[in-house]
């Protein structure tokens, strides 16, 4: 890379954080690994055997989730940045909540090279076991700072089966 | 969760806070400069620190979690209270320009490259 490189720390230091790292992803983040699909064709990004494009964007990317409860409530988040609002589908069945989106990538403008494609882009999906029965046809959610929060009122086990969320 | 896991997870996200996570980039290179993205969910503007140091640049940001102590985490993922992420510049970016925008979780770097490292257009004239 000509413009600009990576700087390496300490040798060292560098094999220690990785070991630590791995062992962290591999206890709290192996449900946070989530496979980023690609069916239709990129409207923008310019196909990996393109000659200026040596680097192809990755088809996994970690999206760390959270479940947290709270009396009342349950709230579940979900790191997904670079997205919009309208880019998320948030259902309810029963007592799993699934969460889907599209990370679209963004042209750039004029000739140029991709250095590095680290983030990943396409549809996922991701879905987590709530902790007790929801009120779904009052959950609300919103995304800020690349956070999806979903907030779910805890209810009678009689809530319905199957209801779709609005992303506000 | 029995009490013991959950002392196990307690120190293990200490560790999490202690070390630094990576965060995702991308960069893109043209004539006039570098694009970089990096994912930085949860940080906000506050909690975000970008600076060059001689011919290093680092990117820092510390997550904001807005969410009240009352609630009692049932599972967690990834818990990063910070990222971290460091590279050299080259030399014909210009590092006293560096435009930085922060938008939905994502930082976006704009680092035009010196006038003197640019390719030159040489306009032809029809004699």
């Amino acid at each position: 890379m000509k413009a600009m490189a990576e700087l390496k720390q300490g040798l060292s230091e560098g094999w220690r954080s990785l070991a630590e790292g791995w062992e962290h992803i591999r206890e709290h983040a192996g449900a946070a690994m989530t496979r980023f699909r690609r069916d239709r064709r990129p409207r923008t990004l310019p196909a990996a055997s393109d000659e200026n494009f040596p680097l192809s964007s990755p088809h996994w990317g970690v999206l760390a989730g959270e479940v947290f409860e709270a009396s009342g409530k349950v709230v579940v988040r979900l790191e997904a940045p670079g997205m919009d609002a309208k880019d998320f589908d948030v259902q309810v069945y029963g007592n799993i909540l699934v969460l889907r989106g599209e990370k679209r990538s963004v042209q750039e403008a004029g000739d140029g090279t991709w250095r590095m494609l680290e983030r990943a882009y396409g549809t996922f999906e991701r879905a987590f076991r709530l902790p007790a029965e929801v009120r779904a046809e009052e959950a609300t959610a919103s995304y800020r700072r690349g956070v999806l929060r979903i907030e779910l009122p805890k209810a009678k086990p009689d809530a319905p089966r199957h209801v779709k969320v609005t992303v506000q | 969760m029995d009490m013991n896991q959950k002392g196990l997870r307690r120190e293990a996200n200490e560790e999490a806070q202690a070390a630094p996570l990576v965060p995702p980039v991308d960069i893109w290179e043209d004539n006039d400069g570098i694009t970089l993205k990096a994912d930085l969910p949860g940080v906000a503007k506050e909690g975000l620190a970008v600076g060059v140091d001689g011919e290093t640049l680092t990117i820092e940001g510390a997550v904001s979690l807005g969410e009240s102590a009352k609630l009692k985490d049932v599972y967690a993922e990834v818990r990063v209270a910070r990222y971290r992420r460091t590279f050299v510049l080259g030399r014909d970016l210009d590092s006293e320009k560096i435009a930085a925008r922060l938008k939905n979780g994502v930082l976006e770097l704009r680092i035009p490259k010196l006038e003197a490292a640019k390719p030159r257009r040489i306009p032809v004239r029809v004699a």
